[in-house]
């Protein structure tokens, strides 16, 4: 029962995911795409519900949905000009089937990478309480990494006032 | 756990908030010069103190950041390119912006993110550390808010950059479910030719060869130089593409190298193209900075092809290379703001007459170009030579004599450059000045260019030094 | 049964419509929006190996905290850079970015 439960829930979120993705690059209107975006954030918050990691999960729907589709959103507003149709078509110029082709292959030659690839499936303990145990590694083992990743954000935020301000005059 | 091993890291970051603090308590209208000076004092101290670390080879934290001779060859190489920058653009960047010391303090953690990826012995720190030396040059590549050059040339490489994380992250993603770990030397440990494993180690050279501005990933470069401000160019010409070639010689040379089967070949058809396309695409330029943004990909072509050896002697040329490829650029680089100071454009066509007007410049942009041609007794010969002796010792001939006919049509566009600087008539009778600290670091290119030509033991023999710590 | 396979084939189909959008879309935001689908995939990718090959260590979900964070240091620039276009030229188009060309 519980299996069954496990792989109808594993189909919705994937679905939703892949829908929604997909119609964030066809959708002609920007906004229509943020939405689609954000929705398609939900969907793969779902998928790392079903992979036992409900910390990512929260973090997901926290930072993706709630700040990083909002500023695409907001973007989009302030940079719209009269008319809101049509503010992401697909490049004309480019041949499209050529792209698609691209994608496409890729998609069957990483299918392929997953098929054939042996595996090292490992037996380990699953982690119940991530929370703690990634706190513990972030603030020790990947102490390095985690101060890199502050200077970053604050290099990141200077940066935008900078250049979002403008010349003073 | 040594945190003592991350002190001029953490020396850095202090400094540069140091400096936006200072920045904050200065009066507006001041001028910000004392702060370009309070950083290069700064960094002259750092960079007495790693010559401390010398001997040490230790490991923060489960071997997740290395300080051995490999990373610090990097990183006083990061810490010299970023005082020469700093030291021949203070006039040029006053010019530039009023958030002066926003820009220096940026650049500062720029060379953070580039002095992580010297040190990073696994794939996360490797990813972090080039994020934030990367998204940093975003910004800094579109800080001349006034030209919308500028805004276009980040624009661009924020996109292809962004585009091209993503897929070397994809890659390492592979890497790591196939393996299981993100430690350099524990992939080396689990690794089996896999579809994984090659779809994975695929992926992560094209991102690094992305950075590294290697052909066919090269296409931002031209545009991006060229509309960046002067000193982010520099910045991005030596100390991006070294950052690049440290992170990808620790990559493939510790983590990747029982797979050399299958990258070599790639490796070897990049780097002939990067400098077939390198070197041909750029006779027909008009700009200094899309010259040398042909040039650097060309070089970044040769410093490649050193991976073929894949052994010390190999990285060793590469090192010494991308040394002598700093100390070049820094020259040509340092006239090129000078001469952008002047007439406020970065065409060919304004270096014509310089000769006259300023005899020190035109020599030091000669003996610079003609050091990146690789003509004796220029430093440039002796690491051209190095890298093609270390390949040619392991079958590939080819490559050796494709960079050598490379460099003899090379000599024949950096002497189109030259040819206008000595024959024909400047534009106008203008006085030319530069500034002191301009004259310095051209001269200090000038004599270091010389000198690693005419004798090259002692790099040689730190380049060696470092390399072996490698293995 | 829903195992490994599966995810991974999630996460490259979302990566490969990233893919075609950011080869394929006009606008700037549209192409931004594009590289989030791709580092989206990224991170399915590395919690599922996580949970299937690292189960006890965590390795992936660490390595996602910080693709996720970069990500939101990349848009945040990215969109900053964006104003800065419009303002320069009162258009996102992709296309229009054509002052320097070889």
């Amino acid at each position: 029962m519980n299996e069954l439960i496990y792989t109808v829930a594993f189909y919705i979120f994937a679905a939703i995911t892949v829908a929604a993705a997909f119609g964030v690059v066809t959708k002609s209107n920007l906004v229509h795409s943020a939405l689609l975006l954000a929705l398609c954030f939900i969907g793969v918050s779902g998928l790392y519900v079903l992979l036992q990691a409900d910390f990512l999960a929260a973090v997901q729907i926290l930072i993706y949905n709630g700040a990083i589709a909002i500023v695409f959103v907001l973007g989009t507003m302030l940079t719209r000009r009269s008319s809101r149709h049509g503010t992401n078509d697909t490049e004309v110029n480019i041949p499209s089937r050529v792209v698609t082709l691209v994608s496409g292959l890729f998609v069957v030659v990483t299918l392929g990478v997953i098929a054939t690839t042996p595996w090292h499936y490992s037996s380990g303990v699953i982690v119940e309480d991530t929370p703690s145990l990634l706190a513990q590694l972030i603030l020790t083992d990947y102490m390095v990494v985690m101060e890199a990743a502050a200077v970053l954000l604050l290099a990141a935020m200077i940066g935008a006032i900078v250049l979002a301000k403008g010349v003073e005059e | 756990m040594n945190i003592a091993l991350l002190t001029s890291e953490i020396a850095v970051v202090i400094l540069a908030l140091l400096i936006i603090v200072f920045d904050l308590l200065m009066p507006r209208q001041e001028a910000r010069r004392s702060l370009g000076y309070f950083a290069v004092c700064g960094l002259l101290g750092i960079l007495v103190y790693t010559f401390n670390q010398h001997g040490a080879s230790a490991t923060v934290y489960h071997g997740f950041f290395v300080v051995d001779k490999f990373a610090l060859f990097f990183k006083q190489l990061f810490i010299v390119a970023t005082i020469l920058t700093l030291l021949f653009s203070f006039d040029y960047i006053e010019g530039l912006t009023h958030n002066t010391g926003e820009f220096y303090a940026l650049l500062l953690l720029s060379l953070v993110g580039m002095m992580v990826m010297a040190s990073a012995n696994d794939l996360l720190t490797v990813f972090v550390g080039l994020e934030l030396m990367t998204i940093i040059f975003y910004i800094l590549v579109g800080f001349d808010l006034r030209s919308s050059k500028s805004s276009e040339a980040g624009t661009k490489y924020l996109i292809l950059g962004s585009a091209a994380s993503a897929v070397l992250l994809y890659g390492m993603s592979w890497v790591y479910g196939f393996t299981g770990s993100i430690v350099l030397s524990e992939i080396a440990a689990h690794i089996t030719a896999s579809p994984a494993m090659l779809l994975g180690l695929g992926l992560m050279l094209a991102g690094f060869c992305f950075k590294m501005s290697i052909v066919p990933f090269h296409m931002w470069a031209p545009d991006v130089y060229e509309g960046a401000p002067i000193p982010v160019t520099a910045m991005l010409a030596m100390a991006s593409k070294a950052a690049g070639v440290a992170v990808l010689l620790r990559v493939f040379l510790v983590a990747f190298a029982d797979l050399q089967a299958y990258w070599l070949t790639i490796v070897s058809l990049l780097a002939g193209l990067s400098m077939i396309v390198g070197i041909i695409v750029a006779i027909w330029q008009t700009n200094t900075k899309r010259m040398l943004a042909y040039s650097s990909i060309a070089q970044a072509g040769y410093i490649l092809s050193g991976l073929l050896a894949a052994d010390a002697a190999g990285v060793k040329g590469m090192l010494f290379y991308a040394v002598l490829y700093m100390v070049a650029n820094v020259g040509a680089f340092a006239v090129t703001t000078a001469v952008n100071n002047q007439y406020g454009s970065d065409k060919i066509d304004d270096l014509s007459g310089l000769s006259q007007k300023s005899p020190f410049l035109a020599v030091v942009m000669t003996v610079s170009l003609l050091s990146m041609a690789g003509l004796p007794p220029m430093a440039g010969f002796v690491g051209k030579m190095y890298i093609f002796m270390a390949i040619t010792d392991k079958g590939y001939f080819w490559i050796a004599m494709l960079g050598l006919v490379m460099s003899m049509v090379s000599v024949y566009y950096y002497m189109l450059v030259v040819k206008v600087m000595y024959s024909k008539e400047a534009k106008n009778q203008q006085e030319f000045t530069a500034s002191v600290s301009l004259r310095i670091v051209a001269l200090i290119s000038l004599i270091a260019t010389l000198f690693i030509g005419i004798y090259p033991g002692p790099l040689a023999e730190l380049a060696n030094a470092a390399a072996r710590s490698l293995w | 049964m829903i195992g490994l396979v599966h995810f991974l084939t999630v996460a490259a189909i979302v990566f490969a419509i990233g893919l075609y959008g950011v080869l394929s879309k006009r606008t700037i935001v549209g192409i931004l929006m594009s590289i989030e689908l791709m580092l989206n995939a990224v991170n399915i990718n590395l919690i599922a190996f996580s949970r299937f090959i690292t189960p006890e260590v965590l390795t992936g979900q660490i390595f996602a905290i910080f693709t996720i964070t970069v990500a939101a240091a990349e848009v945040a620039v990215g969109m900053a850079m964006i104003f800065r276009v419009y303002y320069d030229r009162n258009t996102v188009h992709a296309a229009r970015l054509d002052e320097m060309r070889w």
